[in-house]
């Protein structure tokens, strides 16, 4: 029964919300799901894609970036400091160290890459299953992850790859990829826990869609921001992980990597001798790559949680002065 | 009833409490002007939504961002709440005025036992050893009902009734001269309702506070308080004694709310609704704020609809200590 | 109580699998380990002591024993205790050479795990508390770009600066090499000292991941309610901040704790590397370069126990902080 004179017809309850979603956005970004674009407008989340992006490209173009041949030798030009002819400088063996860095790119990068898809890979089946089958099916790959993330990460892959004949890149990327899962497994299979009980997969259910449709098609595609923020993290971690088996000599000492580069800093004890440069550069780029994809993580993680969105800034009316000031944005 | 003679105890004086967005502002409390005099019971009735709550974190001034007042005083025995400054404020608040929360359940730290949570209330506003401050908790508790020895309780080991006690129990503590009741008994089922209700109102007869009982449930204020204010849309439309109130409610809308409710005693009676739901407030109906809902906006009266939809009414006094703001009860 | 148990028996079969896995790894890896280990012994070695072929084919595989029989005789010598002979000490027990390097590893981390989580709470709980105040915007960001460096890269940094330039802390190693290591205050003094560095860095490496963690909780413990009625109630504020909302938020962290326990056992192997601390992790990784495999074996199982009772501990102090855990 409409009543007379509803000129405005009333709208919804009212929306005294104190929670507020970003509603200026500069630009519109048509036709991409809504967590890409929050994670595009967020300055942190941009900055740390610029820096990811940028090293990737520095590793797409290391032939043309490398000044040198980062095997050469030449003793002649030892342990010289960064200078025009070489930017970062040179090893106690006369390589140039730039070289080593650009080249060292692809290689980390590539590890890093490769693990981290495997692991996710990984964490993501088996969480996901987990959760979706429950029953005996649960409780295995429950306890396995347990067992994995108790039995400590870097020990592990410190003595398995002191088995290893060869340490070659696809031996690495496997034994990370191998330890790395269970941390991340957990959390996705917290997730699709909760997504599993919501009416439409129930109403898939019941409509009779199999099993791996409903997997794939629905619940995948809800959960596909936190399979994002799984990688970046596995992603960072296996590129420190990585590295630092290499620091620690265990890793393919032939290759050109920053880890490589670190270890005969380190063993060389440049820095003992006051050499900075060949640990600082190396370090600053994986630490750099690092900070890319920690920046990049940290905008995922506001796209699941919108209270750690930045409070809007507030009028500053006459008598806010005096309330509790914690500056503290509901 | 009336409280003209005696300096009121709380005086709310053209409240205004807005909501201040990234790029606009919602006006939540509107020119709102109240008072309550000492021992009275003043009850507050209005749809969920309506700025209630609102009004009564404005007047414990515990209002986060975004949420501030924007205008008026409120006067807590002559002095201004709003200009007070922060540590004013924190000796005034539970020592004066308390505040009963909405929900129990989660009012209190799970990690705590109940007992320290009483003593953390005491030392903060008195010099008094750990020792005295749990016996005096215990006291409280038995006050409410509830065995003393439940002062080494944790919340989580007590029931939703008696953690609302608890609650109750905590605003009467530092025995304030005002309690804030923020549907304190929404929550709970009909039965406890009742006890605990009766039991406030011994308490008052004991310890004189005062109470500004916020609810929707406009029979329970009928039954307990000594005069009613109906809130609607930010906006106080109607306030009266109760039982006049009962008796002779002029605005639309209390007429409304008053057949929306099966009473807590007495016969049967038909209920019937109020069509339409609460305006926007970012963006009100023009003039009267309830007329796209009023059976008595009719167009009919050209004169009368025109003034309904164009300007805001005014509380007037229609008779003793009766107020409406209504163009259709000022009459043509 | 039964919670607690049930821990237990995981933790118990934890530890199973972990001692499964050190007898599985070398048998998997292709090539023949103990063979290859042998090799790098000198034949006067192997003449001194004529059950040592046996006892590593045992180990590591390819002896003659059935695979069944061999793991048996493999769990036998675990209850022992009897990790076999370090190849790399030679003729020092595998059990002697831990006993001699955990102590120090145990204290770094004791040290300073606990000293980094301590002040990275904190600061997680202040930030929180007064967003956008001056430790959220410079102190958070600060001690996340710390934390982004590997561990290993700010302990170079760190020797460099304060040990090398600016001459304040020792450079390598636990103690002065001249001392003997004794429950005298020389020898305590000069530990000490040369314990700052390595725990400075660890502090610093490992707080950022607390103050995330904990920040993250703490904004939305905030929005409970009882931290609305404790304001309400008129409490100070540093009360409700600690108390109320910090009491409450440090729940998720700690449990954290635990599982990070496992990556800071990993990033104590790299800080005693650069400073060449004779710890547990600096013994690992000379072993791992040396193919001493009974030393390899002896440690993972040794950081495995370490963390698993990390992890035991971490769940007590749970029953003992949150009374909810202790009814259900």
């Amino acid at each position: 029964m409409q009543p007379i004179g509803a000129d405005e017809a009333a709208p919804s309850a009212v929306p005294l919300t104190v929670q507020q979603v970003p509603t200026a956005r500069r630009r519109r970004l048509p036709g991409l799901p809504l967590w890409l674009r929050l994670l595009l407008s967020n300055p942190k989340s941009r900055m740390g894609l610029m820096i990811v992006f940028g090293m990737f490209a520095v590793g797409v173009l290391a032939p043309w970036l490398a000044t040198h041949d980062p095997t050469a030798y030449s003793l002649l030009d030892a342990k010289q400091s960064p200078s025009w002819n070489h930017f970062f400088g040179t090893t106690d063996q006369g390589t140039d160290i730039w070289s080593q860095v650009v080249w060292g790119t692809r290689n980390s990068l590539f590890l890093g890459f490769a693990a981290a898809t495997l692991a996710t890979v990984l964490a993501a089946t088996l969480g996901i299953l987990a959760a979706y089958c429950g029953g005996w099916v649960d409780d295995l790959i429950n306890f396995a992850t347990n067992v994995f993330l108790v039995i400590p990460t870097i020990p592990l892959l410190i003595v398995t790859s002191s088995y290893l004949k060869s340490r070659g890149s696809l031996s690495m990327v496997l034994i990370l990829g191998l330890t790395l899962w269970a941390f991340e497994a957990r959390i996705l299979r917290a997730q699709a826990l909760t997504l599993r009980n919501r009416d439409f997969i129930l109403a898939a259910r019941v409509a009779g869609e199999p099993t791996w449709r409903i997997v794939v098609y629905e619940l995948m595609p809800n959960m596909i921001s936190r399979i994002a923020a799984a990688f970046v993290l596995v992603f960072y971690i296996s590129l420190l992980t990585a590295a630092g088996l290499q620091f620690l000599g265990l890793g393919d000492m032939n290759s050109q990597s920053w880890g490589v580069t670190l270890y005969w800093a380190q063993v060389n004890s440049a820095v003992l001798q006051g050499e900075w440069w060949p640990f600082l550069f190396p370090g600053v780029a994986l630490a750099l790559t690092v900070l890319g994809l920690v920046l990049i993580l940290a905008g995922l993680d506001e796209v699941s949680n919108p209270r750690l969105r930045k409070p809007p800034k507030q009028g500053r009316g006459m008598i806010s002065g005096l309330f509790l000031g914690h500056g503290r944005a509901k | 009833m009336s409280a003209v003679a005696t300096k009121p105890l709380l005086e709310l004086d053209q409240v205004s409490v807005d909501y201040v967005l990234a790029d606009r502002r919602v006006r939540a409390v509107d020119n709102v002007s109240l008072s309550i005099a000492q021992g009275e019971i003043l009850g507050l009735a209005g749809e969920s939504g309506c700025g209630k709550s609102t009004l009564a974190g404005a007047v414990l001034q515990i209002l986060k961002p975004p949420a501030e007042v924007s205008g008026g005083r409120i006067l807590f025995q002559g002095q201004d709440l709003v200009a007070m400054s922060r540590e004013q404020l924190r000796r005034v608040r539970w020592r004066h005025v308390s505040l009963v929360f909405q929900s129990a359940m989660n009012v209190l730290n799970p990690v705590m036992r109940v007992g320290d949570q009483f003593v953390d209330m005491f030392k903060a506003h008195d010099r008094i050893r750990k020792s005295d401050a749990l016996a005096r908790a215990g006291d409280l508790l038995e006050l409410v009902g509830i065995d003393r020895g439940r002062v080494r309780s944790y919340p989580h080991e007590l029931s939703g009734g008696m953690r609302q006690r608890v609650v109750i129990a905590m605003a009467l503590a530092l025995e304030p001269e005002l309690i804030v009741m923020d549907e304190p008994t929404t929550a709970l089922d009909v039965v406890v309702q009742r006890e605990i209700l009766q039991e406030l109102e011994v308490l008052k007869q004991r310890l004189g506070f005062a109470v500004l009982f916020i609810t929707h449930d406009l029979s329970l204020l009928v039954e307990f308080s000594d005069r009613i204010a109906i809130m609607y849309a930010g906006e106080i439309v109607e306030s009266a004694p109760s039982d006049v109130l009962f008796r002779h409610a002029r605005h639309p809308y209390t007429n409304g709310l008053m057949s929306s409710f099966p009473p807590l005693s007495g016969p049967i009676v038909p209920l019937t609704g109020i069509p339409g739901s609460p305006p926007d407030l970012a963006k009100p109906p023009s003039g009267c704020r309830f007329h796209p809902r009023c059976p008595q906006c009719t167009g009919i009266d050209s004169s009368l609809h025109r003034l309904q939809i164009s300007e805001r009414p005014v509380l007037r006094e229609i008779d003793a200590g009766h107020q409406v703001a209504c163009h259709w009860v000022e009459g043509p | 109580m039964r919670w607690l148990l049930r821990r237990c028996c995981f933790y118990v079969f934890a530890l199973w699998v972990a001692v499964t896995l050190n007898f599985l790894l070398p048998r998997l890896m292709p090539g023949d380990p103990a063979g290859g280990m042998l090799a790098r012994m000198s034949s006067a070695q192997i003449a001194s002591n004529p059950g040592i072929i046996e006892t590593y084919r045992r180990m590591l595989g390819g002896g003659d024993q059935s695979l069944l029989e061999a793991y048996f005789s493999y769990l036998g010598q675990i209850g022992r205790l009897d990790f076999g002979i370090s190849t790399s000490n030679y003729p020092t027990n595998v059990s002697e050479v831990i006993g001699r390097t955990l102590p120090y590893s145990i204290f770094l981390v004791g040290v300073a795990f606990i000293l980094a989580f301590v002040i990275g709470t904190t600061i997680g709980m202040v930030a929180a508390w007064r967003r956008g105040g001056t430790v959220d915007n410079v102190v958070v960001p600060t001690m996340l770009a710390l934390g982004a460096f590997p561990a290993f890269f700010t302990s170079l940094v760190a020797v460099y600066f304060f040990g090398l330039k600016l001459g304040w802390f020792p450079l390598q190693h636990a103690y002065d090499t001249e001392l003997t290591p004794g429950f005298n205050y020389a020898f305590l003094e000069s530990a000490f000292r040369h314990a700052q560095l390595p725990i400075i860095v660890i502090t610093l490496a490992f707080a950022g991941g607390w103050v995330l963690n904990m920040r993250t909780v703490m904004i939305n413990t905030i929005e409970e309610d009882y931290v609305a009625m404790a304001e309400a109630k008129g409490l100070p504020d540093r009360r409700v901040m600690t108390r109320y909302a910090g009491r409450n938020a440090i729940l998720p962290p700690l449990n954290g704790f635990a599982a990070q326990f496992a990556g800071a056992v990993g990033g104590l192997v790299f800080i005693e590397f650069v400073f060449s601390y004779p710890g547990a992790g600096f013994t690992l990784q000379q072993a791992a370069l040396g193919s001493d495999y009974p030393l390899t074996q002896g440690l993972l199982l040794v950081f495995a126990v370490c963390v698993i009772v990390a992890n035991f501990v971490m769940d007590l102090l749970n029953v003992v902080l949150d009374p909810r855990v202790r009814t259900a």
